[in-house]
């Protein structure tokens, strides 16, 4: 008995530093979804060049593995502006579908670039942290994915700060909110939707990098993640970084069950397969199941 | 009579009537050792592809990223069916009827999506039956109702996936493909003219241009775009039988891939999208390009580049210039080349005198 509660364990702990990890990635979809109304495609393709970034840094460069993403950031952040500035814009007032299309077309862009630089070959990250855990009660923690998600934490809570004390960020909410009426009162949502997709972009590069420290990662990368990251953003609804939160906390833990109590090659199976059934039964999200559930 | 004798007189019909007729003679031709036959069986099964995907993306509007299930599905139905000794003509049917009724099973729920989710839904989907095939075999064995179904322990063959049986003339196998195929590609745009120019087609436009317009003027949208969902499945399953029994082998990563998806939205899209001809457009430069590529190889003295990536980094640019600047694409760029050069040839003839001024 003893040896399952501790594999129990360790899987719902491992499972809640993955979580840090997909609250990350998919904050800022949701981020882009609330400003822009468009979703993004082309997250997938950031992933992955956060991703080969992080790997050029440290695997290259030698740049200590936790300080990479104080590069890739602001690299991922122009980047984002630049794209929404000068491609995405243009299709901002068009049908919703030539917008998906269009982040498709970068997507595959940002993928085939990947295979002509780096091959398809898959690639990993050894840093002297790889390898190294520590015990608590039973329960081997590995350091990587313990920092992994403490970086990811900590970019979230800058973030929050951000969106809750300045004016910028009280604009991007706004615009959220109500792009037309924050236009009448005077905010530039121009300049406010460049500004939230690149830190949406910059997201997605911070947890590509971070991924690279933990999975292996090719071209292809990023397609299951994108895939993870609307089911935890339909899940969590997309007002609030709580529910972002509690949505990849969901997603993680299913997972992790579905080790456990189905086939491991069935993970990812188990999170596709609750993003249909999330989005078919449920498009609210967890906040309309609970409203539902306690008027009843 | 009077349209026959405008018809004859129209160059475009002597030109497709001289098309058709090389298109047809080209196994007889033997050019390049069968190559080009190879070449316009791919053009034909990937003009079925692009012209059903068409159908619902299209005409409906609703963008399917997951139509390598249908093609898959037919693929593995025909496989599985012909290795159980069931005649290989019986099992084409059967396999674009199990194809549109997994449309049926996914479309029902995902169809009431609007707009991108049901274009994220569908990515999902995909995503999900490939793995699901991968692992069937797995799971099956541990079930013991299932078991039956396994023949010699194997039903889908998992990664490996299942290899058919090689029929003693191969030449002449590869001859009627190729005109099965082709009887396929124009089946399939017979019903896509047919969708386009009846009542359900003007149906599925309406859903496209406003769903609740539709609905309030009397269109069933969700029957209309479940049946073109369907319809759509079917020739796609079909297709992907065709293909089982011409290439011999498959696996859930070649037919059930994601590049399978990709392929079936960018042709259409490409060419232009909720057109007739526009599908046949695309498909037919992606192939092309395609066999171009993949074969060459850049050296530029000190790195070898293998440019076979460079296919979809082509179409991923191609896509967003498209998307930027011309919705209607390729056929659409034709379209605008025309206007303008007969507005020239008019500004032309009108400065030379050679007509008199409107």
């Amino acid at each position: 008995m003893g040896d399952i509660t501790i594999d129990i364990s360790a899987l719902i702990v491992s499972a809640i530093l993955l979580a840090g990890l997909y609250a990350t990635m998919s904050y800022g979809l949701a981020l882009i979804y609330g400003v822009m109304k468009i979703v993004n495609l082309a997250h997938a393709g950031v992933m992955m060049w956060g991703a080969y970034g992080a790997f050029i840094l440290i695997a290259r460069l030698g740049a200590n593995p936790f300080l990479a993403p104080l590069l890739i950031v602001p690299a991922f952040f122009i980047f984002g502006v630049f794209l929404q500035r000068y491609v995405v814009r243009r299709v901002m007032g068009a049908p919703p579908i030539s917008s998906l299309l269009l982040l498709f077309g970068i997507w595959l862009i940002m993928q085939n670039i990947s295979y002509l630089v780096f091959t398809g070959d898959t690639k990993a990250i050894t840093t002297k942290y790889t390898l190294l855990t520590f015990q608590v009660s039973g329960i081997s923690i590995s350091v990587n994915r313990l920092v992994v998600f403490i970086v990811g934490i900590l970019a979230l809570v800058a973030l929050r700060q951000f969106l809750g004390r300045t004016y910028m960020g009280k604009a991007i909410r706004a615009t959220a909110q109500d792009s037309d009426a924050s236009k009448l009162v005077g905010i530039n949502t121009a300049r406010i939707m460049e500004i939230a997709f690149g830190i949406g972009i910059a997201l997605a590069g911070l947890a590509g990098s971070l991924m690279a420290l933990i999975f292996a990662f090719d071209p292809d990368f990023g397609r299951s993640h994108l895939l993870k990251g609307f089911c935890i953003v339909v899940l969590g609804g997309l007002e609030s970084m709580i529910g972002v939160a509690l949505g990849a906390l969901v997603l993680a833990l299913a997972e992790a069950l579905s080790v456990l109590w189905l086939m491991p090659a069935l993970q990812d199976f188990v999170s596709f397969a609750l993003l249909v059934i999330v989005l078919v039964v449920m498009p609210g999200g967890m906040k309309e199941l609970l409203s539902k559930f306690i008027k009843n | 009579m009077m349209l026959v004798k405008q018809l004859l007189c129209s160059w475009k019909v002597w030109v497709g009537v001289i098309v058709i007729a090389f298109l047809v003679l080209i196994p007889f031709l033997e050019i390049r050792g069968g190559y080009l036959q190879t070449l316009g069986f791919l053009t034909f099964l990937y003009i079925s592809l692009s012209t059903a995907w068409n159908i619902l993306g299209g005409y409906a509007g609703q963008i399917s990223f997951g139509h390598a299930t249908f093609y898959g599905l037919g693929a593995y139905t025909t496989s599985i069916l012909i290795l159980r000794g069931i005649p290989a003509l019986l099992t084409i049917p059967i396999a674009g009827i199990v194809a549109s009724f997994y449309g049926l099973l996914w479309g029902y729920p995902c169809l009431r999506l609007r707009g991108q989710y049901f274009a994220i839904a569908t990515i999902g989907v995909g995503e999900a039956t490939r793995l699901l095939m991968l692992n069937l075999d797995d799971l099956i064995k541990n079930n013991y109702l299932l078991k039956g179904f396994l023949q010699k322990g194997v039903l889908t063959g998992g990664a490996t996936g299942l290899m058919l049986p090689m029929p003693p003339d191969i030449r002449t196998y590869a001859t009627g493909f190729y005109y099965g195929v082709m009887v396929l590609m124009f089946g399939a745009l017979l019903v896509s003219w047919w969708v386009k120019n009846g009542k359900f087609g003007l149906g599925l436009f309406a859903i496209n241009m406003d769903m609740d317009a539709a609905e309030t003027v009397g269109v069933n949208t969700t029957r209309y775009k479940i049946l073109a969902l369907m319809l759509s499945a079917f020739v796609v399953g079909i297709s992907g039988s065709i293909y089982a029994q011409y290439v011999f082998y498959i696996d859930p990563q070649t037919v059930f891939g994601f590049p399978t998806s990709i392929a079936m939205v960018l042709m259409p899209t490409i060419g232009g999208i909720g057109t007739l001809t526009g599908p046949i457009l695309g498909a037919v430069v992606y192939i092309v390009v395609q066999d171009r590529i993949l074969t060459a190889n850049l050296n530029l003295g000190f790195i070898n580049l293998s440019l076979s990536s460079l296919h979809l980094l082509l179409y991923g640019g191609l896509l967003v210039v498209i998307i930027l600047f011309e919705p209607k694409g390729l056929l659409g760029m034709y379209r605008r080349l025309s206007n303008l050069w007969e507005k020239h040839k008019m500004r032309f003839l009108i400065a030379r005198g050679g007509i008199e001024k409107i």
